[in-house]
């Protein structure tokens, strides 16, 4: 193909000879993606603008809430999420206090949790990345058959996501491989018993593909959002002195041929099983 | 030929010539566009903090806005475009619900922006507070508007007011059309958040506003800002089939996959070809399409390194 560019370089250098326009030297078309790099200053106007802003935000964002020495961390699809693990445990126990009641089982979605906790310090701003979103948490009633429901389109849609109150375990093969899931005590689920589930607006709402959730009755909605109760966690255990640790591996055992199978969305799982 | 000997053979014949001779070059060369454009900013105001692996120390809107000028400079006729997903992200959305940003980008000098799906994270109205912030503001760039032909807003006249179904911008020998285009809410938006808000087909709304912006607005170059992603393998609608259902479109400037892509793709489709870009997120990259009238029509700039596709 030739190159149009070339051609339009000598048109307009004509016309500005016979006429008044004077256009600057045309330079060869060009398509990129430009990297925004250290190189390039900012700008004056710009940078005065943000900086009381981001004075702001430092101030507040900069505040030191626990230690955390091992960090918390997410894991990849199919793997233990650990990070999410705490975030569901964190639910739950604050879904209990605001309904004043026991609440058996809490799921969110791994998608929701935008960073891992490094290790060290943890400081308000953290909590903030891990969790931008403003979903707030809300508290359900579900079944015991749609909590197995539930936890079974988490795993087949989103290779597993984070739980509180159950032990999921995933065996035989790809081509055929069997789902158990029990309390996390070891102890059976019961399809009919109803229980107190802790969830966000978003899941509960249909987003992230667990149609199950959106069954979920006499919703209460608890005006926390997820991110206040991370940082309401975190703090109490600053100012008790203790550092932040993640939760114990095991909830979801999936050896790692079926994480592979699971990822690469090849796992056929039988209809689960509601005893060890 | 070089800036500086064109002027100069220029300098000398004009004088010669005894014509009068402009000091700079104020007007743009005839027939010729350049594109600039981000996707998927996500609050990110400051660059990259470290431990954000090869995006560390990248981004920042103030030097994005020094690029911006320095490019506007040297290309002449230009537009700035956003393909949305400008909120959330980092705590300046938590703090500043998103006016912030807006803000930021009038300064920066946009022409026009797209809402993707995270625009509507606190809701219909902080949206729109947003926006209103913007318009507000003191400052000699315009307020720029938003462009979508998929959202029916019957339902949020206040945020419908604002977003405008496609616009028309005429550069010297070019006029170039601008609509915009959305992803489905359905499972990305919380139901309250996008309330009085509904989502239509995006291929099926785009094709009679091409078909506008093509033969009564008499667009040259016809540019769709792009929030459905680049290559979405679980649904219907992405930047790689647009050009197979919509004929007409010459650049697609995508967003919501975070795509990083160094160089535009090139999709042949019934009218000619499409340009689909999108330059990563967080405003690491700008992006960058050059277009040229050849023989009465947009041509993009050629570059050897464009993979084609289809």
């Amino acid at each position: 193909m030739p190159n149009p560019l070339k051609r339009s370089l000598l048109i307009p250098a004509l016309l500005s000879f016979l006429g008044a326009h004077q256009p600057p030297a045309v330079k060869p078309g060009q398509a990129e993606s430009i990297p925004v790099t250290s190189a390039i200053a900012d700008d004056p106007a710009l940078a005065a603008t943000i900086a009381p802003y981001a004075a702001k935000i430092k101030a507040s964002f900069g505040q030191p809430l626990v230690k955390a020495p091992q960090g918390l961390f997410r894991g990849r699809r199919g793997e233990e999420n650990l990070l999410g693990y705490w975030v569901a445990d964190t639910m739950r126990e604050a879904a209990r206090q605001a309904i004043d009641a026991p609440v058996r089982f809490a799921i969110t979605n791994s998608g929701g949790l935008r960073a891992n906790l490094r290790p060290g310090q943890l400081k308000v701003e953290d909590i903030y990345e891990l969790m931008p979103f403003e979903n707030e948490l809300v508290v359900v009633e579900l079944t015991g058959a749609e909590v197995i429901q539930v936890v079974r389109e988490g795993l087949l849609r989103r290779g597993g996501e984070p739980c509180s109150g159950v032990r999921v375990k995933v065996e035989g093969t790809p081509a055929k491989a069997l789902l158990t899931i029990t309390w996390a005590d070891g102890s059976p689920i019961d399809p009919a018993e109803v229980v107190k589930v802790a969830t966000t607006d978003y899941l509960y709402g249909g987003g992230d593909a667990i149609p199950t959730l959106r069954k979920g009755r006499k919703p209460f909605t608890t005006g926390l959002t997820l991110r206040q109760i991370l940082l309401d966690r975190c703090a109490a255990l600053g100012r008790a002195g203790r550092d932040l640790l993640p939760p114990a591996p095991g909830r979801y055992q999936v050896p790692a041929e079926l994480q592979e199978a699971l990822r690469e969305k090849k796992l056929n799982l039988q209809e689960p099983g509601v005893r060890p | 030929m070089k800036r500086r000997d064109f002027l100069a053979a220029l300098g000398a014949t004009a004088a010669a010539a005894g014509l009068p001779l402009k000091a700079a070059p104020a007007e743009a060369p005839s027939g010729r566009i350049t594109l600039l454009h981000t996707n998927d900013t996500h609050s990110h105001i400051e660059p990259f903090g470290p431990g954000n692996g090869s995006l560390s120390g990248r981004g920042g809107v103030a030097r994005r806005a020094t690029l911006v000028k320095r490019l506007r400079a040297e290309v002449g006729a230009s537009l700035l475009l956003d393909a949305g997903d400008v909120f959330q992200g980092t705590p300046y959305f938590n703090e500043y619900k998103g006016r912030l940003d807006y803000r930021l980008m009038r300064m920066v000098g946009y022409d026009a922006g797209t809402l993707g799906n995270h625009d509507f994270d606190n809701g219909v109205d902080l949206l729109v507070q947003a926006m209103e912030s913007m318009e507000r503001m003191d400052h000699p760039n315009p307020p720029f508007p938003f462009v979508n032909c998929n959202f029916d807003f019957a339902g949020a006249p206040e945020l419908g007011k604002r977003v405008r179904p496609y616009l028309v911008r005429d550069f010297p020998g070019i006029r170039v059309g601008i609509t915009g285009v959305g992803v489905a809410f359905a499972g990305l938006v919380a139901p309250k958040n996008h309330e009085g808000v509904g989502w239509r087909n995006p291929f099926e709304s785009l094709k009679p506003v091409v078909k506008h912006l093509r033969e009564v607005e008499k667009a040259d170059l016809v540019v769709v800002l792009s929030h459905l992603g680049y290559q979405m393998l679980d649904g219907e609608f992405d930047d790689l089939r647009l050009p197979a259902h919509v004929p007409g479109v010459d650049a697609i400037i995508g967003g919501h996959s975070h795509t990083f892509l160094d160089t535009p793709t090139r999709v042949p489709q019934a009218l000619g070809e499409t340009l689909i870009f999108q330059v990563g997120f967080g405003g690491v990259n700008l992006g960058r399409m050059d277009f040229a009238m050849v023989r009465g029509q947009a041509k993009a700039a050629s570059g050897s390194s464009m993979p084609v596709e289809g």
